[in-house]
Order: structure tokens, then sequence, then C-alpha cells
């Protein structure tokens, strides 16, 4: 009983972690993602010149997106490229974004290729 | 030769009240604010953003930490003459820079500079970094996290980068070096919402370090 009104307590004090909603997501997804990926996630960001070492990943790729689990998708995102054996020019933003704002990209992600991606 | 001291200091104050504007922050914040400065940049610490929108709704970079980041003669200058640092508008992605700030006199800018480099952060620790073009702090700008990615820098063509953070090109001349280690190691004091990743924790404080001393030496 006791441990049931601390539990109590500590959900009314601190709440329970929530989910990002869709709008909250695409917010999140424009401020840091669309620079290099760009709005649309075609990989086409204000950043991409003709200069930049690599070419952002293209999320309306479907073929491309669908070798990529989303455990891959997510590592990605907190460790950077490098943690998936690709370029360092995607940086880890583990100490940037939320659990749940990773979540919620990865359902971002999702939705630009309508595909669901590797399985296990 | 304690009168030839005196006469000295008298001199010294003579010149110090030719020089107008000169020690002289209040002056600068009167014209600060006459020129309506505040209507994009804000200047009294600590930082008020805790969302994206708050830093998206702003019109221009916060100020309360200004004379902990620049140097005094790139500031004077800058404010007679401002050239678009960040090559998009302030926060956009789709608008190039619209190159509008205001110029201020050089009787307005010499008081202004004042009071701005009046505005001091105490988390900013002095004398810590020293430009330098080690190879360490261009392997971590360049090749261990992707600071060129978002940030233009000096180069043989002459510069690379991208198009989102602000240009580093002539860092050297505008930033304070202490204050790039503070801005890369402190996110959440002078920056907590930024589009920059927080490194804070990934980069080890010598990487920091050394990649502030690298773009400390940008001309």
């Amino acid at each position: 009983m006791l441990k049931l009104t601390i539990l109590a307590a500590a959900v009314a004090m601190f709440g329970l972690p929530q989910a990002v909603s869709a709008a909250e997501t695409e917010q999140v997804f424009t401020f840091y993602c669309a620079q290099c990926h760009g709005l649309e996630g075609k990989g086409d960001g204000p950043n991409v010149s003709k200069d930049f070492p690599v070419s952002p990943r293209n999320f309306t790729n479907a073929d491309e997106m669908n070798k990529l689990s989303d455990a891959d998708l997510k590592n990605v995102i907190l460790d950077g490229g490098p943690a998936v054996s690709k370029s360092a020019m995607m940086p880890p933003w583990s100490k940037t974004l939320s659990e749940a704002d990773v979540d919620g990209l990865i359902a971002h992600l999702r939705k630009l290729c309508a595909c669901e991606g590797k399985k296990g | 030769m304690r009168s030839a001291l005196a006469v000295g200091l008298a001199a010294a104050a003579l010149v110090a009240a030719a020089t107008p504007g000169r020690a002289d922050p209040a002056a600068g914040q009167a014209v600060f604010e006459a020129k309506e400065c505040a209507a994009c940049h804000y200047t009294e610490g600590p930082a008020r953003e805790k969302t994206i929108e708050d830093q998206q709704a702003k019109k221009g970079p916060e100020l309360w930490y200004a004379g902990s980041k620049f140097q005094q003669p790139w500031l004077e200058a800058w404010l007679q003459d401002p050239k678009p640092i960040r090559p998009l508008k302030y926060t956009s992605l789709t608008e190039d820079n619209p190159a509008d700030h205001p110029a201020l006199g050089a009787d307005e800018a010499a008081p202004v500079t004042e009071f701005l480099m009046s505005l001091i952060s105490d988390e900013v620790e002095a004398g810590v970094i020293k430009p330098k073009k080690k190879p360490k702090g261009r392997l971590v700008f360049t090749k261990k996290m992707p600071c060129s990615g978002c940030h233009q820098f000096p180069t043989k063509k002459p510069f690379s980068g991208g198009r989102t953070g602000p240009s580093l090109v002539g860092a050297g001349e505008r930033l304070n070096p202490d204050w790039i280690y503070a801005y890369l190691s402190k996110t959440s004091v002078f920056k907590p919402v930024r589009m920059m990743p927080n490194f804070d924790g990934l980069l080890s404080e010598k990487d920091m370090k050394a990649v502030a001393s690298y773009v400390a030496n940008f001309k």
C-alpha cells in the first residue's frame, strides 16, 4: 500500500513519461534534422552543397529505408553515423534529444518512407 | 614623486574624458535602448529559452553574455559595418540572411560596444584556451564531429562548410577563445535550446579544448 502511495505521489509530482505528439515531432525534425535532411526529408537540407562530403539520407526512399530496422535508426540518431558504420557527418544526438523525441522521430521517418523497415 | 603621479592620473582622466563614450557602458545602454536593439536582442541573463518555440520566436541572438563572447575591436567595427555572420536568416532554413542589420555611426558604436562588453558571464573561465592550429583540433572539427556540416570555416577555397550555423570564418578575430570552450561545455547555460547538438559528455574535455583552440585560430 505504501509503495502504491509513493508511486502515486511520484506520478503526481513528475507525471508519467509522455509520448511526443506528431506535431511536436515535426517541430523537432524541422529544428534539428531538416538542417541536412531537408524539411521534407529528401536529403536536401540547406547545408547540402556540392562540397558536402556525403549525401544525407533521403527518408522518402523506401528501398533504402527498408534496409534499416527501427533499432538501426535509433542507434544512428543517438550515437551518430559511425555507430552504424556510416559517415561522421551525422552527429550523435543522445545528449540533445529525449528518448521520447527519438521514438517520435522514428515514427516520423516511417511515415516519410511509407515503409516498415527491416524487422528484428 | 607623488605630485608627478597625480599629474599623470589627471592626464589619464582627461584622455579618457576626451574619448567619447569610452568606459561608459551607461551611455551605450542609452543608445542601445534608443535604437530599439532590444526588439531583437535581450541583454539580461540567464537564458530564457526553454522550448524550440522560444528559440524560434527570437529575431536575433541573445546578448546577455556579449562581453564574454566577443572581442571588443571586432564588435566595434562590426556594429559600424554589420555583415551577415549566419548565411541564412536567423533561425530560418529557407531564407538567406537579408543583411539588413542596422549600422551604427562611430560615435554610437563606441559606447554601445562598451555596454555590450560589460555584459559578462562568470561561467566563462578566463585564460584557459589559447588559439592554436593543432592537428588534434582539426581532427575533432572535421572528422570526429561534423562541425563543418553546419559551419563555414576557412580553407584554400577560401572557405567550405554548411550554412545553418554561424560562419566561423574570422572566428579568431570575433570570438573570445575561452567563450568557445564554455559554449561547447556548458550548453544549458548559454544556449539551452539550439540547433547544434550538445557535445558535453560526448567529447572529452581535452577534445573540446582542442577544438576551441582550433576555431579560435580561424582567420
